[in-house]
């Protein structure tokens, strides 16, 4: 129970996805001007990498290790999500046309996002069961929300601020990246999974 | 080394296709019946989620053409052409929606503009009202700070002068400059389609003495537009205005232009 408190934890502040192993920067600049369309991307990563977690364990538990064929993950993988997040959007188009609205481009989007791929990569090397990943996978979903948001936070008290010129757009939001990294190094005191 | 390539490419197939199973079932099962003309609504329009139409996006604005919420017309920045085919695609008549742009009211330029005060806050039309009206001396007047030119969806506005200089074919008449202007001297007018142009390029609505002790270029409701063509020009509370709709084809509109005293009367 502690192992699994912690593998979660860890995933969400300790080795946060984007301040830590840089990934999934693109959304993590791109979709952060406002704090709303980045909470809906954040929400939509989250879902698909809770849900690619089980699945993916499941596949290179009972297919690629019983095969023999670890060299296969990366395709499998890519094959798992992409085909996850289309059930993913027809069912939520099914059932909630608010969401689906809400969600809009940022859930097809989500297939091609490097931190869901590495979350399922992750856990295989990681060794997790079951339990863990789906854990690994939630938490590590909730900590690309938690840095997106604080980012387009940031980025809207932005707006008011005087930047130099030469400084505006994409260059301060890569030092503001960098500080923010910084601050979270603040959490490797923890003890983590 | 034969078996693993041939596992290899069996148990890739194999994912493929279950998972091909899956998502064809799941279409059929999954099926929303969307209305098709949603779609070519969409294509009709211009795309450019502008939100001047009350919409959040062009979208939500063709889902609620359909249920009747706004009229084809209400695409301010489509204008006339996207109107009708909007019109086409419902079948039904579009109203003749002409299009109209945006015109500044304030003809004073840099080495114009007389400064009561030296503000020196946030360079923003709208940051420097707050503080006691801002520095310049017309109440009425052009600040140049360009918050118009920001928030211009389009890029239709350039400061220029120390005036925002408004590029006709880029203007679509969406209205956001007008509504950001904190002096209020931004109109949409119809633009130059049968008629040419004519803007009075002063607000303010002082005593002739008043406007000229402080500006060269304002109006000063001396009334010879009015004399020289009535059924263009009215002076109206110290400030000349015009009703395009007195403009006929043989109206001279040119000789009030020619004889205003302070040379606000323009023809964009």
């Amino acid at each position: 129970m502690g192992n699994l408190f912690l593998i979660f934890i860890s995933a969400v502040v300790v080795n946060n996805f984007v301040l830590k192993y840089f990934l999934g920067i693109c959304p993590f600049l791109g979709v952060s001007s406002e704090v709303k369309s980045s909470l809906n991307m954040g929400m939509a990563v989250t879902f698909v990498m809770t849900l690619t977690a089980p699945v993916v364990w499941l596949l290179s538990t009972f297919v690629l290790i019983k095969f023999k064929l670890p060299f296969l993950e990366y395709v499998t993988d890519i094959i798992v999500i992409a085909a996850l997040v289309q059930l993913l959007e027809m069912f939520i188009k099914k059932t909630s046309r608010g969401l689906y609205r809400t969600l809009g481009i940022y859930l097809p989007l989500i297939t091609t996002n490097c931190a869901i791929l590495f979350s399922a990569l992750f856990l295989v090397l990681r060794q997790y069961n079951i339990i863990q990943s789906t854990l690994f996978g939630l938490g590590s979903g909730l900590g690309f929300t938690l840095a997106i948001v604080i980012m387009a936070g940031i980025k809207e008290e932005l707006e008011f601020a005087d930047v130099p010129e030469a400084l505006k757009g994409a260059p301060i939001g890569l030092l503001i990246a960098g500080l923010m990294a910084l601050a979270f190094y603040g959490f490797v005191g923890l003890p983590s999974a | 080394m034969d078996t693993i390539v041939l596992v290899s490419i069996l148990s890739l197939a194999g994912l493929g296709a279950f998972f091909a199973v899956i998502l064809a079932w799941a279409s059929k099962k999954l099926f929303v019946k969307d209305d098709p003309r949603v779609e070519k609504i969409e294509a009709a329009l211009p795309g450019a989620n502008c939100g001047a139409c009350g919409s959040a996006s062009c979208q939500l604005f063709a889902e609620r053409l359909l249920t009747k919420e706004v009229t084809v017309n209400d695409c301010v920045p489509g204008g006339a052409k996207v109107a009708e085919r909007l019109a086409t695609v419902l079948g039904v008549e579009s109203q003749a929606a002409e299009k109209k742009i945006a015109v500044v009211h304030c003809g004073a330029k840099s080495e114009e503009k007389k400064w009561r005060s030296d503000y020196r806050g946030l360079k923003s039309c709208q940051a420097s009202t707050l503080v006691a009206g801002g520095g310049l001396s017309c109440v009425y007047g052009c600040f140049g700070y360009g918050d118009c030119a920001q928030v211009c969806p389009f890029e239709a506005i350039v400061m220029e002068d120390g005036l925002p200089r408004i590029d006709e074919k880029k203007c679509t008449g969406c209205g956001i400059c007008v509504k950001t202007c904190p002096r209020g001297i931004i109109s949409l007018e119809m633009g130059n389609g049968t008629h040419p142009l004519i803007v009075v390029a002063c607000s303010s609505l002082d005593k002739g003495k008043a406007v000229r002790s402080i500006c060269s270029v304002g109006c000063i409701a001396c009334k010879l537009c009015e004399k020289i063509c009535p059924e263009l020009f009215k002076v109206e509370d110290n400030l000349a205005r015009v009703d395009i709709r007195g403009m006929k084809e043989d109206t001279d509109w040119k000789k009030p232009l020619e004889k205003c005293p302070t040379k606000c009367i323009v023809k964009l």
